[in-house]
């Protein structure tokens, strides 16, 4: 997987990727709009060349396949149900990070997001003078109990199943009511037109939040596309230093895609935490405190270009 | 043996180090890596797998469509077949036994990859010998203890050799990847066993799935063996307070009678001025019909 | 009906002719209404970045302005409502400022939410998709709600002036607006038991809109009540809101009560005695509203939350200036000046009402600017703008186009009927209501 380049192919298998969960496969060979049932009885012998969820190019046949229902209505319910019998969890290990924005950079580029959109943000924390500064990169946090999901008044953002919360740029109205709600500053907001190029005719995901409306509210998805896919999201495998685990809560187990380790045991020995528990809004990322770091903080602001570093201009003890 | 070591070694002996034959014109070519591995699966199939990728700025890309050969024999002249490359570079030959692989002085099996190259990519190749294992999974409980047992052993000059001092990383499938929960290193019978972990989490019925593992091993290559038992944790995830809540679909109670308590409230009481205002409206029809009528009279 | 004639020939003048000045102020309040919808069509072109708000700053002038416009509107819940139900005799001549002030606030305050919002044109989702867990829709259920109270109530008072004018032969007026005042009426005559259901009525609504008042101003405090932000997260909230709008519901009733008396000459009805009445009123609910702004910033600074505290920081460095005018001057000079019985002259009084609603504005705004700009994870962007809210003219264009529609309407409704209730006024001791 690594380094290929998808950016094509991203857009073309938020299409294909429902197979697994039973209907919902587009063509890439001239039969476009078409999914398989899976175990029908007919067979025609004749052979189409489809390209499957994980990509792969797959011969169904002909007999086998019936219009999909792969308009955006389709991708919007499905997005709503999420997973089946899971509960994704981050972990975030402050003691790896180095401000290398690995994860800014790749969560930017796969969900086409502007420069100045940040769904994962990298803040220069001290939490008082005689404390250690250290780098925290934060995502949204999915919370258990969202405030932004209690919030809003049209349902456009919503909590599924498998803990993830994700927005709908369709129906949200921008009244930035969910901004003010959440308490990590994770939403931001579309002030002018995105001006994204996307083929015509691409049909709107939540799952990417492509493409985005400009008056609407945008945020980290957890690459929700990709989970579907049994793959990690972008900023787990862009960061260098494997500073970001991933995994599913249920099955106890999370991994960096370097090692897998299991969520108790590491919550247990580096005594895991969640950001301002005491909010209660009980986020779905957890950090592991910055004890015996990898790098001295400074290096964080070594690498970076003058920009970035203005933006620590101010950080401190607070 | 150190994880290191075995490592080099795995670099030097294993793995295909591409081998290339420059071109005759000075143009520009891309010159490949190429490697080739030996899998063993858990229903003791084998194949060989060639990926073959090049390097573009230091991205590492794919070579789709391309034809390799696979041969075998201590000369490599015993032709495997040729096998075309996937969209990941990959080229997959399955050993079905069509062919009797002849075994070396040690046991060993010799293969050989070949790529052809063509007008802008080099020829490369890369070859390999592997020794059969035989790998044997055992699951057993005593006293409620979980047991793994585990058994290897390779035929070397049709004589049956049990598998000394190699390490196999027991883990259990998880939705991204593969959770190690024990090592087990063959004692002199070939053997070894470790305790499963009781707290793992299956699936919803505590099904999991575990695996055995040989990963790039310089002799014997890559072998797996998976076995699916109730050995798990059952799972259930309610998502709590699904129904109602603030933050679901389905405002709490309370809300929805408070709410109706306070509308029905507000608007029966405009309902009543409403009402009030249209009995003046009629009242006063009432008595322009009445003065009306007085005038007639 | 017939009424008291010299009550309709001063009360009815401004129905009849209309001046060249009354046309070049409304042309001047039309311009700046236009330059407005000038500003709002940018803002709808070119999106929100046209405006100081950023990703912090997500809420600026409009929501400011959105909550003090709703306050404004409580000058008729608590002069046509409290004192209604109190019989107050002196209430009278105000009673139709007030419920005036009250419905045409009520129509202006919800605009300035539609500013802020991002996509205009799904509105209507509000409608089609509610969720009633979030207090934006408790909002919009209870602004209705008190909007058509507030018209019911406002109707219910004017059903008899319009009779009056109906059956006043003498007023020369186009013939549309006797057709009007013919529909309006109703056909009420004064007939005992049409006095008895509109009495009746009124006095049930005036009980109803003080309620509905009380909920809808509790709704927008809770609308910052209920979030985690700190500074915002606050159980005194809904009442601190409620008074601060009843006080600049107040403030602003002492203004047109000047403007008006002014303009339309009505110095005789209009008298000292109801500029120092409801100063008066004016300084009570300042007391209260010094009492809870107090409680509110002392509970935080004592405790001292760190959130709390970074931000009490920030509002005496920072915002130091705009903090002293709103929560020091804008509380205590109204009532200095009202309280000492030498200063009550009608100007200072008008003077004291002018600080207390400006400083109430300021109030809302560093209630709501200083704490989006203090979330708890700092903010950290090379973008001066990201960090610090400034108001963009566009806004500043709002604003104004705010004020002059509300000012237009006014203009426009006392063409329509008399400022001053006739049917209230007449058949009263007047001695009693003038004193």
């Amino acid at each position: 997987m690594k380094g290929r380049n998808n950016s094509d192919k991203s857009s073309r298998r938020k299409f294909l990727r429902k197979l697994g969960t039973g209907i919902g496969v587009v063509s890439l060979t001239g039969v476009p709009g078409a999914s398989v049932i899976a175990g029908s009885k007919t067979e025609s012998g004749e052979k189409i060349k489809l390209l499957s969820p994980e990509g792969r190019l797959v011969e169904v046949d002909r007999e086998n396949i019936r219009p999909a229902r792969e308009t955006t209505d389709y991708i919007k319910e499905e997005a709503r149900k999420g997973l089946h019998g899971r509960k994704f969890v981050m972990v975030i290990d402050l003691a790896k990070c180095r401000n290398a924005r690995k994860c800014v950079e790749a969560c930017q580029e796969g969900h086409m997001l502007p420069k100045d959109h940040e769904w994962i943000k990298l803040y220069l924390l001290q939490d008082d003078r005689n404390t250690a500064p250290y780098w925290l990169p934060r995502p949204c946090f999915h919370c258990d109990k969202p405030m932004c999901v209690s919030v809003c008044p049209v349902g456009a953002t919503y909590k599924r199943d498998d803990g993830i919360v994700l927005v709908d740029n369709q129906r949200c109205i921008g009244c930035k009511f969910c901004m003010t709600g959440c308490p990590y500053s994770a939403r931001v907001f579309n002030w002018k037109d995105p001006e994204v190029n996307l083929p015509p005719g691409q049909a709107y995901d939540p799952e990417t939040n492509i493409p985005p409306v400009e008056g609407t509210v945008g945020k980290c998805v957890f690459c929700a596309d990709k989970l579907r896919r049994r793959e990690l999201p972008r900023c787990v495998t862009a960061c260098p230093m494997g500073v970001i685990y991933f995994g599913d809560l249920l099955e106890d187990s999370i991994t960096n895609g370097e090692e897998t380790v299991r969520f108790s045991k590491i919550m247990d020995e580096r005594a895991g935490y969640r950001y301002r528990e005491e909010l209660g809004t009980l986020p779905s990322v957890y950090y592991l405190p910055p004890f015996q770091r990898l790098f001295p903080f400074e290096r964080g602001l070594e690498d970076v270009d003058e920009e970035t570093r203005l933006r620590y201009r101010d950080a401190g003890p607070r | 043996m150190s994880e290191y070591l075995r490592k080099i070694l795995y670099l030097i002996s294993f793995t295909a180090v591409g081998v290339t034959i420059s071109s005759a014109q000075d143009r520009p070519s891309i010159s490949p890596y190429f490697q080739l591995q030996y899998f063993k699966n858990t229903k003791d199939q084998a194949y060989l797998q060639t990926t073959l990728t090049y390097s573009l700025n230091r991205i590492e890309l794919p070579l789709p469509g391309m034809v390799i050969s696979f041969y075998t024999g201590e000369k490599r002249d015993l032709p495997l077949g040729t096998v075309m490359t996937d969209e990941d570079g990959i080229a997959k030959l399955p050993l079905d036994g069509k062919v009797r692989l002849p075994f070396g002085a040690d046991g060993q099996w010799t293969f050989n990859s070949v790529f052809d190259g063509n007008d802008t990519i080099d020829q490369v190749a890369a070859d390999i010998s592997v020794v059969n294992m035989d790998l044997e999974i055992t699951l057993s409980k005593v006293d409620s203890i979980k047991k793994i047992e585990l058994k290897a052993s390779s035929q070397i000059n049709g004589k049956k050799v049990p598998v000394i001092g190699e390490v196999v990383i027991i883990y259990v499938t998880r939705m991204f990847s593969l959770l190690p929960v024990g090592e087990i290193t063959f004692d002199d019978n070939g053997t070894g066993t470790i305790d499963f972990p009781s707290d793992l989490p299956g699936d919803e019925n505590g099904n999991i799935t575990i695996l055995a593992k040989i990963e790039e091993n310089p002799t014997y290559g890559n072998i797996e063996k998976r076995v699916t038992e109730r050995w798990g944790l059952p799972t259930s995830y309610t998502v709590p307070e699904t129904h109602r809540a603030l933050w679901t679909k389905t405002p709490p109670m309370w809300m929805i009678i408070t709410l109706s308590i306070l509308l029905s409230g507000v608007w029966g009481h405009y309902i009543f001025a409403i009402i009030s205002l249209i009995l003046i409206r009629t009242d006063a029809k009432r008595k322009k019909v009445n003065d009306e009528y007085k005038i007639k009279v | 009906m017939q009424a008291d004639r010299k009550l309709l020939y001063d009360l009815t003048p401004e129905l009849t002719r209309t001046s060249t000045r009354w046309y070049i102020t409304f042309f001047i309040f039309f311009a700046f209404f236009a330059f407005g919808i000038y500003a709002l069509i940018l803002q709808i072109d070119k999106g929100h970045i046209v405006t100081g708000m950023r990703d912090n700053v997500v809420w600026g002038f409009y929501i400011v302005n959105f909550i003090f416009f709703m306050g404004l509107s409580y000058s008729g819940a608590l002069i046509s409502g409290v004192l209604h139900l109190f019989h107050t005799a002196w209430r009278k001549p105000v009673i139709r400022l007030a419920e005036l002030i009250t419905v045409i606030s009520l129509v202006i305050g919800p605009f300035f939410i539609f500013f802020c919002i991002g996509r205009l044109d799904r509105l209507y989702f509000l409608f089609i998709y509610p969720r009633i867990q979030s207090p934006i829709t408790w909002d919009v259920i209870a602004i209705s709600t008190d909007l058509v109270g507030c018209f019911i109530y406002l109707y219910l008072s004017f059903v008899e002036d319009f009779a009056i004018l109906r059956d006043f032969d003498e007023l020369n007026v186009a013939p549309w607006k006797k057709k009007l005042y013919r529909i309006l009426s109703l056909g009420y005559s004064g007939t005992p038991r049409q006095r008895k259901l509109l009495s009746n009525a009124r006095t049930i609504m005036s009980a109803m809109i003080i309620a509905i008042a009380i909920i809808v101003y509790s709704v927008l405090a809770w609308i910052f009540g209920v979030t985690l932000q700190p500074g915002w997260h606050s159980t005194i909230f809904g009442p601190y809101f409620v008074i601060a709008a009843v006080f600049s519901g107040t403030g602003l009733l002492i203004i047109l009560m000047w403007i008006f008396r002014k303009i339309y000459h009505l110095e005789e009805y209009i008298t000292k005695r109801h500029f120092v009445n409801v100063g008066v009123l004016l300084t009570i609910i300042a007391a209260f509203y010094g009492y809870f702004t107090f409680s509110d910033y002392l509970t935080k600074w004592y405790g001292s939350i760190k959130m709390d505290s970074i931000l009490i920081d920030k509002l005496f460095n920072q915002y130091y200036s705009l903090f002293i005018f709103a929560n020091y001057i804008g509380i205590l000079l109204p009532g200095i000046i009202i309280a000492i019985p030498k200063f009550r002259t009608i100007p200072n009084i008008t003077i004291a009402a002018i600080i207390a609603l400006l400083a109430l504005w300021v109030n809302r705004y560093i209630i709501v600017i200083p704490t989006l700009e203090t979330p708890f994870l700092p903010v950290q962007d090379p973008r001066p703008d990201w960090i610090k809210y400034t108001p963009t003219w566009v806004e500043w264009a709002l604003t104004m186009a705010g004020v002059s529609i509300f000012a237009m309407l006014f203009m426009l409704v006392s063409k329509i009927a008399p400022v001053i209730s006739i049917s209230e006024m007449q058949g009263k001791d007047q001695s009693e209501i003038m004193k």
